[in-house]
């Protein structure tokens, strides 16, 4: 009831905006999942119907002004609020000398698909991700942003973060630089944050290709004496390297690792929050160019537990795809992933249309 | 005829064999003219992308601006993929997800991934034309195509990071537009073949407006890449090809 509530929502706030579809040309990515689960604690079988729906509204792509509004809703969710359903609303204005983009957004700081140390303003650290989405971090918030060009591939960019209790002292800011040093990235930049607690975030990243595309980030996290505890520093890199056959078969491989390395190397008691190790080896084999089977994996290697999808997508027709998967947790119960409380084995297949 | 006249005629003959000898072009004259005949100070384009299989047909809307030989921009603007957007600029592809707001820079092998499930890969799509750069040539001789008189020429990769090792193509004899091409493996196994189904006069010189690409590796798969639009030598801002135009 609360899902269809929320959907109700969106579709009514899609009313209110639609004006603006006379100007604008509205695109809706929905996808609809059969989901079938087993949870191994209560040993009980499952079943639902999901939806993941996205309506986005860009404004028309000319001028020295743009932005856009993506509204989104999850069915079942639980009770969603006004700002969850609004997934981005922004605007970005461009000056002779610098860009503004203020509203409800994302910038991507720093490198990698699933492990970055460098995202320093969100946070890419978490393993409570869903394997079976094709953007694993996609998480939005308010800011205002200023990106200055200093050459064409060098930039500048500042961030103000609002407040969320409405205090002044509480509100956020951050900067990054952005260059190419030979044939390397390079990229550093700094974020202060107060999610309750201030905390000052340092970071580098570099990119390179050494055959394999690569790269390497590190962020330390301060508190608000500067002072940084051992557990802080956040090291993460990863490997990418795509292979061709005959008949546009391709195999893409990607290995990303996360270490805090000087947290306890201990090969149990591993949690989500300070985990020493951890490893995300991804696979993804297209037979052909509609066809792709993933298999991704978050491992932790100290206790050799992991979390795996495998899933396929066929894209059939323009738009539309069928679309299926299989996830699961493996390991004992003091392990980071384990068969305990919510943890469920997962089987979904279904669809996704976007026009 | 007397003696006279027959010799005016044979040196008459001689003076026009001659220089046709001195005159023949070399393969690699072939290849230079046709790159050259490709290559625009600038260029303004949109087109779209056409992948057809067993199951229907799937079309990808593009625009696209380029400078010179290696740098291009293309922005993607139809549903699925509306504001994607890849920059070649020398040895790197940037690709920018407006999604995601996540720019992703690329080098190596990535560039011959495909293009949105299309036969054409991103290295096919802003790739340099310095074809001399990556293989040797040899012109095989004459062929006639769609009533086109053609060199033959074999391309041969020197390197391996090509997409395709040995190229025989088609080579217009007046306007040096390449209309037929066979692209295929080391082994000399055919992958894939490009037709030019219609043409276009722009500044002087004859541009594909329609180019069919057939997977032969596959049954009943084809990509088809149409030019809507196109104006050469065009001014662009400065900072067209930058990080900043390809996230704005």
């Amino acid at each position: 009831m609360v899902g269809k509530r929320n959907l109700l929502l969106l579709l009514v706030l899609s009313f209110l905006f639609s004006p603006l579809f006379s100007a604008v040309v509205p695109v809706v990515d929905m996808s609809l999942m059969g989901i079938f689960n087993y949870k191994p604690s209560t040993e009980s079988f499952h079943q639902l119907m999901g939806m993941d729906l996205k309506i986005s509204l860009p404004s028309p792509n000319s001028g020295n002004v743009r932005g856009e509004v993506v509204l989104k809703a999850t069915y079942p969710s639980g009770t969603l609020t006004l700002d969850d359903i609004v997934h981005k609303a922004y605007l970005r204005a461009r000056f002779p000398s610098f860009r503004l983009t203020a509203g409800k957004t994302r910038l991507s700081w720093g490198d990698g698909m699933l492990f970055n140390a460098g995202d320093v303003l969100y946070g890419s650290s978490s393993t409570s991700v869903s394997l079976t989405q094709a953007e694993l971090r996609d998480k939005t918030d308010w800011m205002a942003a200023l990106n200055y060009p200093l050459g064409f591939f060098s930039f500048f960019e500042t961030i103000l973060i609002p407040s969320t209790s409405g205090r002044i002292e509480d509100a956020g800011f951050g900067f990054r630089f952005y260059t190419n040093v030979g044939e390397t990235k390079v990229e550093a930049g700094f974020a202060t944050t107060d999610a309750g607690v201030r905390k000052h975030k340092p970071y580098v990243s570099l990119q390179g290709n050494i055959g394999a595309d690569w790269y390497l980030s590190s962020s330390v996290e301060l508190d608000r004496q500067f002072t940084a505890s051992t557990s802080d520093l956040l090291v993460t890199g990863g490997l990418f390297h795509s292979l061709y056959f005959p008949g546009d078969r391709t195999l893409t491989l990607r290995l990303e690792f996360l270490s805090r390395p000087l947290q306890s190397w201990a090969f149990t008691g591993q949690e989500d929050a300070n985990c020493t190790l951890l490893l995300y080896p991804e696979l993804v084999y297209s037979p052909s160019t509609s066809l792709s089977l993933r298999l991704r994996t978050i491992l932790s290697p100290l206790d050799l537990s992991m979390n795996t999808t495998v899933g396929a997508s066929w894209s059939v027709f323009e738009g539309f795809s069928l679309v299926g998967y299989l996830s699961a947790p493996f390991g004992q119960s003091s392990d980071l992933f384990n068969w305990e409380g919510d943890q469920r084995i997962a089987l979904g297949v279904g669809a996704s249309w976007i026009y | 005829m007397s003696k006279p006249v027959v010799k005016l005629l044979l040196t008459l003959s001689l003076l026009c064999i001659i220089p046709s000898f001195l005159f023949a072009l070399t393969g690699d004259e072939v290849i230079q003219k046709m790159d050259e005949m490709a290559t625009f100070e600038t260029s303004v384009s949109t087109g779209s992308i056409k992948t057809t299989d067993r199951f229907g047909t799937k079309i990808s809307t593009f625009k696209a601006w380029a400078r010179g030989a290696s740098d291009s921009l293309i922005e993607f603007t139809s549903t699925a993929e509306r504001g994607q957007k890849i920059l070649r600029t020398q040895s790197s592809l940037y690709l920018f997800y407006p999604d995601a707001e996540e720019l992703i820079r690329l080098q190596g092998a990535a560039l011959r991934q495909s293009v949105l499930g299309s036969d054409l890969s991103y290295e096919d799509m802003t790739e340099e034309k310095n074809t001399l750069d990556s293989y040797t040539v040899v012109l095989e001789g004459s062929e006639i195509v769609n009533g086109h008189d053609c060199h033959v020429l074999t391309l041969t990769a020197k390197k391996r990071t090509v997409a395709y090792p040995v190229q025989k193509i088609w080579v217009d004899k007046q306007t040096y537009l390449v209309w037929k091409a066979e692209y295929s493996t080391a082994q000399k196994r055919l992958l894939k073949v490009m037709e030019v189904i219609s043409t276009v006069e722009v500044a002087g010189r004859t541009l594909p407006s329609e180019t069919k690409i057939e997977d032969k590796m596959k049954r009943d798969s084809a990509t088809w890449m149409t030019l809507d639009s196109l104006e050469v030598n065009v001014p662009l801002a400065a900072n067209l090809f930058s990080l900043e135009n390809l996230t704005w």
